[in-house]
């Protein structure tokens, strides 16, 4: 050990949104905290500036604010027999790096899940019996009710800066708005953002069709805001750079415009960057952990860094992975179903309709990535999905971004990949299209965990860890359920040419196209310490003063985009902390 | 980069205008005004391709994305010198990938990029062998074939009719996607010269500001692109 | 012929001799304008927030260096002015100074050694500082800042500057009474205003024009120049009195918002300004903030009535969206077409963004380019400094972010600044003369 630091009272590992969020809420308490931060630092200007931040092949297609795999990955497997091998390029997900974590490239979209989703499993047992449940299926209910949650669902959405048409303000339903969400306390901080062409038409013809059409709620400010901490935001001007983006325009909910400058001014606060936890140090006894070491890339050596309490809020992956180095919560065996750490990693079951229309124009780089309009009609509160064979819901949407041509060239099917019909189609296509896509649930497995692997190592020596997933036939019954329903949408909608894009049965997990960066599980909170490993307040269960936040504690997957249910459970957990744990630091269940 | 934008270095005091009357025997700053024609691709001298390569690449985009038509070609809007570019920098070396082994490049495709050579010497290694098949099955390099034959050897190639070591089995994939890249990224990357390709799209380009646009359902956005650097077209 | 020549003499030795007077009879400084209680003692914090308010780190803090101890070169027309060491340190600091010394540096612009200190502090100002506020603020600096050991280059202007006896007929000329007077009839709000614009805040030394012998034309409101505009550094400082003035456009609240964190509804701080909200206004209380934006407003001519009705700080209805009329300008920008000149066009490629296309910015964070000072002011060098090397908000108590505006130096050049800072100066309401490459190249050259 090269170096001791001072010690802190809290070290927050990852300074993302959750870090962001803890380390304003407990350097409010007079704590003193450091976060640790294993990326460089970043900042709207000059790091996400105008016009350097609108280059496609750097951000777009080169990835450049994401995590690099030669720096960090993980290895994939199918299945439990498959050698797994490591994702050495990115694909499938991006996981962030840097300050702001993923909260500076993701598209904005904010939601809070269904009420059915919050108990899922007891849900369906009442409505369907457990016996619509397949066999190796792990649905459990979150230990926390939505009644409990909806104050910090509204923290989050306010201190965001989130745009949207409220549909159920305390169980009045609104003009506009989607009249299915769980009901709010009040309406959303902004107004929802005005739709592109191909969101209108979406709404146009699904209200024909007898569906609810509503603006996608997100983090794009519709209008200048300011929120409680005194931060701000500026009205979006739709520039299209948002998924794999940092935002130049201050338009963006990140923790750079929510959060950042305002704990920076904290004299109790300090972060460090280019500064890699390795693992979580842990007490004689293993009761509690004493600090965590680090590795400082500025120095290059591993530091030592005392504090009373630890908060993980890196990436869902990072999490997991450095509670299997550090040995917090007993390593999930999909053999013996005992353990809980890596136990219920679950992902998102996406699929969509692209539609071409000769004479009609889209101009696809306007957008931004929270606009178009969607409908909740099938999501999970809303069918009967175990008549129809799953377990599942998704919402339907229609908005457009990221409109730029390298990646964003949908072209009809058959057409020649390269040569003069490429060229000729592209000149033909491009700003002719719009899509409508599904953003479906996904479940929890007894076969998809994560664990370490016993080949790969990173750059530390560390092994990486293993993805063990694939895709199984309820979600792809639930996306085939939801093919059926946009079908006749799109036809609708009149296109010259329509196709498909969904899973079908037998889809094997392909880790090239990208899919979604909504990895959830593997630190999941529950009420059952053998299923769960982390308590009601994101506090793991055998180390009382190391809390967990994240995506990882999702039992499975909700049909939406998870980042309100993350700031919302970041709220909630630093709430328990401020009010109780720090009053008397113990298991608090 | 400066550090911080617009932070004045120091306090002045009663500073006044006298200072202001010799600015205009300064001349004209012609920055950026008129930027010099690059090198014609002939005479370009490729920094990190050898000449066999660079006559492939030449070869091959031109066909990929070809002169004729509507619309510019690979050629005209300089591919190869951003796939010369690409190589030679952190891309070509798989500067960001996790390249250790043990390797599996015969694994299922669905498992990604498993080969254990870089994006460099996939293409390094991959040409001379096709260009061997094309002297067995052709009876000349690739360069050297007339455009028909050529659009036939690369539709072999992307079928992997000549079984390719599984090692180099992503080349033709890489291929073309550089060559898309070259065709449509910012021209400082220097393909898509003079925006050319995103004004035969309808791409403005580095714009990025569309607020009063977002409500104009089915109109033409007329205006053409800028890119990072300020070209205009 | 002599008893014209005996004249003459009589003349010249009676000029010699007040000369010598002139200069080596002790000048006689400024004594207390109250007697405080022998045993007054500063409220906590009393010190530190005159200093906050008076800015004195400003110019007494050298760039990365220990506060207050002074090497901060201050440009001026006749050569560079070094700012002093006023840490408390008995070799190179202020630490022998008594309150009497003290209050003659701020009052008199006199030095302990008699010595007569440039004007570059604003003593003209801080004469108007009542006898708590000096004792506080000499309580701060003797007992609450850290001596530091740090000599300062003694400041050597060239002739006849060089000869500071000379600003003692300065002195006789420009100064006022010492003491500030509340203007009777006005409430408390005002004379608070007054006495911290006036005195501590020292904002004629930028805002007001500069008479024939340089001294702030007029330190108080009976003075019509007061706060009419000045210039600094080429730079211009604006009116804050004119019925077009900021001040006077926006309401109280706005300007309050304004002083307290950079950024309203209509504008942000940049250049200089920025620095004093950083440096000063930002750590004064919303109180005397209000009434030093309520003090401006009084006494500024006009714009009152266009104010009231403006509806108050608004973060909610931004003007970008208000459907207001549809300028010219607005018009031609929203349809981009093709054909359109340079300068809207480089407006839409490099401005439009966050500006948009109606001019109107949006509240707090991007400020309005319609009808914006900065932007038609009469020198266009703050736009062009804006516009080639960017700007930066400071973090304030209310409103941490530092909002950041990027250099286009790189992107644009001469030509180009000149024919978009032309069009920002004409579109919409703006009415102000073109700017010509010659302009941008100065300004370009002068990279901060």
């Amino acid at each position: 050990m090269a170096r001791t630091e001072k010690k802190k009272d809290v070290v927050i590992v990852g300074l993302g949104w959750t870090g962001s969020i803890l380390g304003m809420e407990l350097a409010q308490e007079g704590l003193e905290i450091v976060a640790l931060e294993r990326g460089h630092d970043q900042n709207t200007v000059p790091e996400f500036q105008y016009p350097n931040m609108i280059d496609e092949l750097k951000y777009g297609v080169r990835l450049g604010l994401m995590q690099k795999p030669r720096n960090s990955t993980v290895t994939i497997r199918r299945s439990l027999d498959e050698a797994a091998l490591p994702y050495r390029s990115l694909g499938s997900f991006l996981p962030g790096n840097g300050v702001g974590g993923a909260g500076t490239h993701w598209n904005g979209l904010n939601w809070r899940p269904m009420l059915s989703e919050y108990r899922l499993r007891s849900y369906v047992e009442e409505r369907w019996g457990a016996g619509i449940i397949p066999e190796d299926m792990q649905i459990q209910d979150y230990p926390v009710t939505y009644d409990e949650l909806e104050p910090f669902f509204d923290r989050f959405e306010h201190v965001a800066g989130i745009s949207g048409t409220a549909g159920n303000i305390k169980g009045q339903i609104m003009e506009g708005g989607n009249p299915f969400e769980s009901p709010r306390a009040r309406a959303y901080p902004m107004p929802a953002m005005p739709t592109t062409y191909d969101g209108a038409k979406f709404g146009e013809v699904t209200k024909a069709m007898g569906y609810h059409p509503f603006p996608r709620p997100g983090g794009i400010a519709s209008q200048a805001y300011v929120n409680e901490y005194g931060m701000q935001m500026g009205p979006c001007n739709h520039c299209g750079f948002c998924e794999r983006y940092g935002c130049y325009n201050y338009s963006k909910s990140s923790p750079q415009t929510a959060i950042l400058d305002a704990l920076k001014r904290k004299p109790n606060f300090e972060y460090r960057t280019k500064s890699e936890v390795l693992r979580i140090e842990m007490a004689p006894d293993g009761k509690t952990a004493t600090g965590v070491t680090y590795f400082d890339e500025n120095t290059e050596e591993e530091v030592f860094q005392p504090a009373d309490l630890v908060i993980l809020a890196a990436y869902q992956l990072h999490n997991v992975h450095l509670m299997l180095l550090s040995g917090i919560g007993q390593p999930y065996d999909p053999v013996t179903g005992e353990g809980v750490t890596g136990r219920n990693y679950a992902y998102q079951m996406n699929g969509g309709y692209t539609m071409f229309f000769k004479d009609e124009v889209f101009n696809p780089f306007v957008g931004t990535g929270a606009n178009g309009m969607s409908i909740d009609d099938f999501g999970i509160d809303n069918i009967d999905f175990g008549q129809e064979g799953f377990i599942g819901g998704s919402y339907i949407s229609s908005g457009q971004s990221n409109g730029q041509p390298i990646r964003n060239m949908p072209l009809p099917s058959g057409t020649p990949a390269w040569g003069a019909d490429w060229k000729k189609a592209v000149g033909d296509w491009y700003g002719h299209v719009m899509s409508i896509g599904s953003h479906g649930s996904h479940m929890s497995y007894r076969t998809n965990y994560l664990d370490l692997d016993p080949t790969y190592k990173d750059r530390h020596g560390r092994p990486l860890m293993r993805m063990t997933f694939n895709w199984k036939d309820n979600d792809i019954r639930m996306t085939q359920f939801m093919k059926s329903k946009i079908e006749p949408i799109a036809k609708a909608l009149n296109p010259t040419v329509m196709q498909a894009g969904f899973k079908q049965a037998g889809a094997m997990y392909d880790v090239r196209p990208y899919q979604t960066t909504h990895n959830v599980g593997g630190s999941v909170m529950g009420a059952d310490p053998k299923t769960s490993a982390v308590n009601r307040y994101l506090q793991a269960w055998d180390k009382h003063n190391i809390f967990v936040m994240g995506a990882g504690a999702f039992p499975q997957n909700t049909q939406y985009n998870p980042t309100g249910m993350v700031g919302g459970l970041a709220y909630w957990a630093a709430h328990a902390i401020r009010t109780d744990y720090l009053r008397n630091p113990r298991p608090l269940v | 980069m400066r550090d911080l934008p617009g932070v004045p270095s120091r306090r002045t005091f009663l500073k006044a205008s006298a200072a202001t009357a010799v600015i205009s025997t300064i001349p004209l700053s012609s920055q950026a005004a008129t930027p010099t024609p690059p090198v014609p691709l002939d005479e370009y001298q490729p920094k990190t391709l050898s000449p066999v390569e660079w006559a492939f690449v030449m070869a091959a985009v031109a066909r990929l994305i070809p002169s004729d038509g509507d619309g510019p070609g690979a050629i005209e809007v300089r591919v190869p010198v951003f796939i010369d570019n690409e190589l030679g920098g952190g891309f070509g070396s798989a500067a960001d990938w996790y390249m250790e082994g043990p390797h599996q490049a015969d694994a299922s495709p669905l498992r990604g990029y498993q080969t254990p050579l870089t994006p460099l010497q996939i293409y390094q290694q991959a040409i001379p062998v096709f260009n061997e098949w094309c002297q067995n099955t052709h009876g000349k390099i690739f360069a050297d074939l007339d455009a028909d034959t050529q659009n036939q050897a690369l539709a072999s190639l992307q079928k992997d009719e000549m079984k390719i070591n599984p090692e180099l089995r992503d080349f033709f994939t890489l291929l073309l996607q550089n060559t898309k890249e070259g065709y449509f990224a910012d021209p400082m990357y220097g393909g898509n010269h003079g925006m050319q390709a995103w004004t035969y799209i309808g791409f403005p380009g580095a714009r990025a500001s569309y607020k009063e646009w977002v409500g104009r359902f089915n109109v033409q956005y007329p205006l053409g692109p800028v890119s990072i650097s300020g070209e205009r077209a | 012929m002599k008893t014209l020549l005996r004249v003459i003499l009589a003349l010249v030795v009676i000029g010699l001799i007040a000369l010598v007077a002139f200069i080596y009879v002790p000048v006689q400084t400024t004594q207390p304008t109250t007697q405080l209680a022998a045993d007054h003692k500063p409220a906590a914090g009393a010190g530190e927030y005159m200093m906050r308010a008076s800015d004195c780190m400003a110019c007494h803090t050298s760039e990365g260096g220990e506060p207050f101890a002074g090497g901060r070169a201050i440009e001026s027309p006749m050569g560079t002015i070094w700012a002093t060491n006023i840490t408390p340190d008995k070799e190179d600091g202020i630490g022998n100074y008594t309150l009497d010394d003290f209050r003659a540096a701020l009052y008199d612009g006199i030095r302990k050694d008699g010595a007569h200190l440039y004007p570059a502090m604003p003593y003209e100002n801080y004469r108007k500082l009542n006898e708590e506020d000096v004792v506080a603020l000499y309580d701060y600096f003797m007992n609450e800042v850290k001596p530091v050991s740090n000599k300062v280059e003694e400041t050597k202007l060239s002739f006849p500057f060089n000869l500071r006896f000379g600003l003692r007929a300065w002195n006789w000329v420009a100064l006022g009474d010492a003491g500030f007077k509340p203007v009777e009839g006005e409430d408390e709000q005002f004379n608070r205003g007054a006495y911290l614009v006036e005195g501590a805040a020292h904002c004629a030394a930028c805002h007001s024009p500069r008479n024939l012998i340089m001294a702030q034309d007029g330190t108080d409101q009976t003075s019509e120049a007061f706060l009419s505009g000045g210039e600094i550094d080429g730079y211009t400082a604006p009116d804050l009195r004119g019925p077009r003035s900021a001040p006077q456009q926006w309401t109280v609240e706005q300007t309050a918002a304004y002083l307290a964190t950079g950024r309203n509804a209509h504008s942000t701080a940049t250049g200089e300004m920025m620095l004093v909200v950083r440096d000063s206004l930002q750590y004064l209380t919303d109180e005397d903030n209000m009434a030093i934006a309520a003090y401006v407003k009084k006494i500024g001519n006009g714009g009152q009535d266009q104010a009231a009705a403006e509806p108050a700080a608004n973060q909610t209805a931004p003007a970008a969206d208000q459907k207001a009329e549809v300028t010219e300008t607005e018009k031609m920008l929203t349809d981009a077409s093709p054909d359109m000149p340079l300068g809207p066009r480089l407006y839409l490629d490099n401005c439009g963004g966050c500006h948009f296309v109606n001019g109107k910015g949006a509240p707090e964070i991007f400020p309005e380019l319609d009808n914006n000072s900065l932007v038609t002011a009469s020198s266009s060098k703050g736009l062009l400094s804006v516009i080639l090397h960017g700007a930066e908000l400071p973090s304030t108590r209310n409103r941490p972010m530092k909002v950041r505006m990027q250099a286009y130096a790189d992107r644009l050049n001469d030509e180009e600044v000149a024919a978009l800072a032309t069009f920002l100066r004409s579109a919409w309401h703006n009415n102000a003369p073109a700017v010509s490459a010659a302009d941008v190249e100065a300004v370009r050259g002068n990279a901060h």
